[in-house]
């Protein structure tokens, strides 16, 4: 045997020995959008899995005869741990779990309260399929499985409803927060930044979300919302931050892309909205005796959407009285903010990072005991820039000639 | 097993049986005119289209003569004008002279056509007469007389059907190899465009013409063509395809290492940067040689249209081969073995035409591709007359039935009409069907190993397309080896202006044009006013 051969032989082995090992056909495998985590009475784990029934979510052609089934379907599984339980699903399941387009994680209120999330992690973190860009939320009063296996419409798939929606109102709200695997094991390793997850509610009769008249009415009967951030210290939830003080959150970790602030005016409460479109937020620190003092420097930029009252916005004057009353509301709400993580003894805006940075040395003696000891007493300062760039398209409200 | 190869190189080797040819040494013709028309009647097996007409010239002497020539192969106008007809009248004047004195005098004076010659060998008068000339023999002469009058019938140059363009010239080579040549020389009026004849083929001797353009050619490549040409020892060529597959340089490659065209452009602007043309009698398709890689993908229109526009279409062009190779088997590995490199919402949708599909999604693309292959050979080999039933079948059979029975999915037919569709859209049909080819080789990769496959398999193809030669020039070039210089008429296309080089892996002479030839505009539009208004001024 000549060379050649014998490499052509090596050659075939390689391709017809090893086989298709990780070979799987689309019609193989469960797709699964979401996972939800919860906990029995017995402390062990309840995994819910929500696996897309594609058929029933692509449109365009109706392939299978029948009747238009729910897009997904959802079991949950007990077990003592998350490897355990991922493979007993498969007596649940004709096909592969394939968790490589799992996108979203929800942890039970209950679960985070009581064990906290680091022992789930590693799991995830570990599985190569499963992403570390997957959104974590939490499910408020409600168990993950329920929440899990509620349906919705206009998203087919409830894992991108809720996946969107954080997406979205994050970016045109600014109170909640898209937070991932990643990020979550980012803040839970760091002495100097906390972690803040999203909330959501189920809100309506819970059993009906899991079947299809839910979604075939104008009016779901369940419906998912986005509600408060929850405040995590040590890997445990101990509080929500709700309305305005999550607006504050936001603002001083810097994630507010657009969002609405609201100002008094004469008297009038809410009289002129403010329209957010540009933000920027700077946190600096100093130290003073030993205790950090913390300056947020924020820059915001919008314009004015809505008026109640008549203003003269022609006269730069008033722009800049409103400016004023734009940065003290603002302010305001992030005072209420920086107060309410002071009284849950987390540091969720990564203040220790930034003393970290300013003061290597001294962040060396105030980090065992940061959380508890010296961010409730850290000072904080707000300084606030804000600017009306635009008035929408008229100036005058047209209220200022019905006055007469 | 082995007796039957030995056979066979016995039967090779056995030198009687050469063709039933006689290859001895050259015989001479016989003194007389009855023995030499015998033998002639005797070698051709009496063939109808040989015309042989004898007659009786001059009053006195009666010295008979023989005209003789191949119906169809003669311009049979000029043969009666110029010769028969002449020969009749100068009849007088051939009077008082001998059988020698008279063919002489014929030569000379009588006949009044271009190019004569004499033959003195019966091999040599055979191939003059066989190629359209017309032989006269007299009676009492051991030569004959042997004239030029090639024609018979020719197709029009019409535009070629192959390499369409929108914009550029309309004519494309015909089956004629001299208005071949012509056609290129019409382009090129330079006394350095040489043109050198032989004929191959031990039956056919088909004429077949070496063209390149003395001082730009690279005489090494240039010998190089001549020796792999005179080489050739084979009973026939038929197509300039035979002689491709004779002088490539390696054979066990699906790419092509000649360039083929049927474009008299294409070669011309082919020879002036030094390549050889090889023109070959009877077929429309010139090939030229050293072939590149990227030449491939380079269409004459590129060098008509503005660089910019030609650019952005080679670039095109390259994206299309690569669909054409890759399109399916990506498709295969995507959706087989990496279902999390698709977005969620699109593996959902793929994964829902899929739930009614009873086989593989290899399986399912290789039998998209074969029925696709199908079709295509189909509609090529088919008579025209029926080719519209060829496309109700294959658009509504294969098509829309297929995905309505549930047999392949729409994704699919998506995926194998884009790759179809590309594989039309290469410039070259040579290296699209080798892309054809290749194509099933990705699938089996992909099937067996994902994307891990179809890397591994283009690492491969980029070895092998390194390791080949085209008449010496490396296939790649000047990718790999890389020649910055020569990059400019590559994947992109310089403009003319700064084109001013010729390959320097082709060309000896590498100068094109001068340089800082960028067009310039008067330096003031004030100029052009003025004259302008001048002129106006003028006329009123």
């Amino acid at each position: 045997m000549n060379r050649k051969t014998v490499f052509l032989i090596l050659f075939l082995s390689v391709a017809f020995l090893s086989g298709c090992y990780s070979q799987k056909e689309l019609t193989d495998l469960a797709i699964i959008s979401a996972l939800g985590i919860d906990k029995n009475e017995n402390g062990r784990y309840v995994v819910t899995f929500q696996i897309v029934n594609p058929g029933n979510v692509a449109g365009g052609q109706q392939v299978s005869g029948g009747a238009q089934g729910p897009p997904i379907t959802a079991f949950s599984v007990t077990g003592d741990n998350l490897v355990e339980i991922s493979r007993k699903a498969t007596t649940r399941l004709s096909r592969k779990m394939y968790y490589a387009h799992a996108n979203l994680l929800v942890i039970s209120e209950k679960l985070a309260k009581t064990e906290g999330i680091l022992k789930l992690i590693d799991a995830f973190d570990r599985d190569p399929e499963f992403r570390n860009t997957a959104s974590i939320v939490i499910s408020r009063d409600v168990k993950a499985a329920d929440f899990v296996k509620t349906l919705t419409p206009v998203d087919k798939i409830p894992s991108n409803k809720v996946i969107k929606t954080l997406k979205f109102s994050e970016q045109r709200w600014g109170r909640i927060l898209d937070v991932n695997l990643q990020d979550v094991m980012k803040s839970l390793i760091s002495p100097g930044k906390g972690l803040v997850l999203s909330g959501f509610r189920l809100f309506g009769d819970r059993p009906l979300g899991k079947t299809m008249q839910n979604i075939q009415q104008t009016n779901p009967l369940v419906t998912i919302r986005a509600d408060g951030l929850a405040v995590f210290k040590d890997g445990k939830l101990v509080d929500w931050i709700e309305g305005k003080n999550a607006g504050g959150t936001l603002w001083i970790l810097n994630k507010i892309k657009a969002t609405d602030v609201d100002i008094l005016w004469k008297k009038e409460k809410d009289a002129i909205s403010y329209q957010v479109t540009r933000q920027q937020t700077k946190v600096s620190a100093s130290m003073k005796k030993g205790v950090p003092v913390m300056l947020v420097d924020v820059r915001a930029e919008g314009g004015i959407g809505a008026v109640k009252v008549p203003v003269n916005l022609n006269s730069p004057n008033v722009i800049l009285a409103v400016e004023r009353a734009l940065e003290k509301e603002i302010q305001k709400e992030i005072q209420g903010a920086v107060q309410h993580a002071q009284k849950d003894k987390s540091d969720i805006f990564g203040f220790g990072e930034v003393v970290h940075r300013t003061d290597p040395a001294a962040w060396k003696k105030l980090k065992h005991d940061w959380n508890d000891a010296a961010f409730p007493k850290v000072k904080v300062k707000v300084k606030v820039d804000a600017f009306v760039r635009r008035s929408g398209l008229r100036n005058k409200p047209f209220l200022s000639n019905f006055e007469k | 097993m082995p007796s039957f190869f030995k056979r066979g190189k016995q039967v090779k080797n056995n030198p009687n049986k050469k063709d039933g040819i006689n290859h001895n040494l050259p015989q001479p013709l016989n003194i007389s005119l009855a023995v030499n028309l015998d033998f002639i009647n005797q070698k051709t097996g009496n063939s109808s289209d040989i015309v042989i007409r004898t007659k009786k010239i001059g009053t006195h002497t009666q010295l008979t003569t023989a005209v003789l020539y191949v119906e169809g192969m003669v311009n049979e106008q000029s043969i009666q004008d110029f010769l028969i007809e002449s020969m009749m009248n100068n009849s007088k004047d051939l009077n008082a002279l001998g059988p020698q004195e008279a063919l002489e005098k014929l030569a000379e004076d009588v006949v009044s056509l271009g190019h004569v010659t004499w033959v003195q060998e019966w091999d040599a008068l055979f191939l003059s007469l066989m190629s359209g000339n017309t032989i006269i023999l007299v009676d009492g002469v051991k030569k004959a007389l042997n004239v030029s009058t090639k024609g018979g019938e020719k197709r029009a140059i019409e535009e070629p059907s192959s390499q369409v363009t929108v914009r550029g010239p309309r004519d494309g080579f015909t089956e004629s190899l001299s208005t071949n040549t012509t056609l290129i020389r019409k382009r090129i009026n330079s006394p350095n465009l040489w043109v050198e004849s032989m004929q191959i083929g031990r039956v056919t001797n088909t004429k077949v013409a070496m063209v390149y353009v003395h001082g730009i050619a690279n005489d090494k490549i240039v010998n190089e063509v001549r020796r792999r040409l005179k080489a050739i020892d084979i009973d026939s060529i038929l197509e300039s395809g035979y002689i491709e597959q004779l002088i490539e340089d390696q054979t066990s490659t699906t790419f092509p290492t000649l360039y083929h065209t049927e474009r008299p452009d294409s070669v011309a602007g082919n020879l002036l940067e030094g390549r050889v043309a090889i023109i070959v009698d009877g077929t429309p398709f010139v090939l030229l040689a050293p072939a590149i890689f990227i030449q491939f993908f380079q269409a004459v229109e590129d060098y008509y249209a503005r660089f910019d526009i030609s650019t952005a279409l080679r670039f095109l062009r390259i994206l299309i081969f690569f669909i054409s190779i890759i399109a399916p088997a990506t498709f295969v590995a995507a959706t087989t073995f990496h279902q999390e490199m698709i977005p969620t919402n699109l593996v959902i949708a793929i994964a829902a035409q899929r739930e009614t599909v009873p086989f593989p999604a290899f399986v399912e693309a290789a039998m998209m591709e074969v029925t696709f292959e199908i079709l295509r050979e189909a509609g090529i080999r088919l008579p025209r007359a029926v080719g519209s039933a060829i496309s109700i079948v294959g658009a509504l059979v294969i098509g829309q039935a297929a995905v309505q029975a549930g047999i392949v999915t729409p994704a699919m037919v998506i995926i194998v009409s884009i790759t179809a569709i590309a594989n039309f859209a290469t410039p070259s049909f040579a290296m699209a069907i080798s892309a054809r080819l290749i194509r099933f080789a990705f699938m089996v990769a992909a099937a067996l190993f994902g994307f891990y496959g179809v890397i591994l398999g283009l690492i491969m193809l980029i070895l092998h397309l390194c390791g080949l030669r085209s008449f010496g020039v490396p296939y790649m070039t000047p990718i790999a080896p890389v020649i910055p210089a020569e990059l400019g008429d590559t994947f992109i296309r310089v403009p003319w202006w700064a084109l001013w080089r010729r390959p320097s892996f082709i060309s000896s002479n590498r100068t094109r044009k001068g340089k800082n030839k960028h067009p310039q505009p008067p330096r003031s539009r004030g100029i052009v006013n003025t004259d302008m208004e001048q002129g106006d001024r003028n006329e009123s």
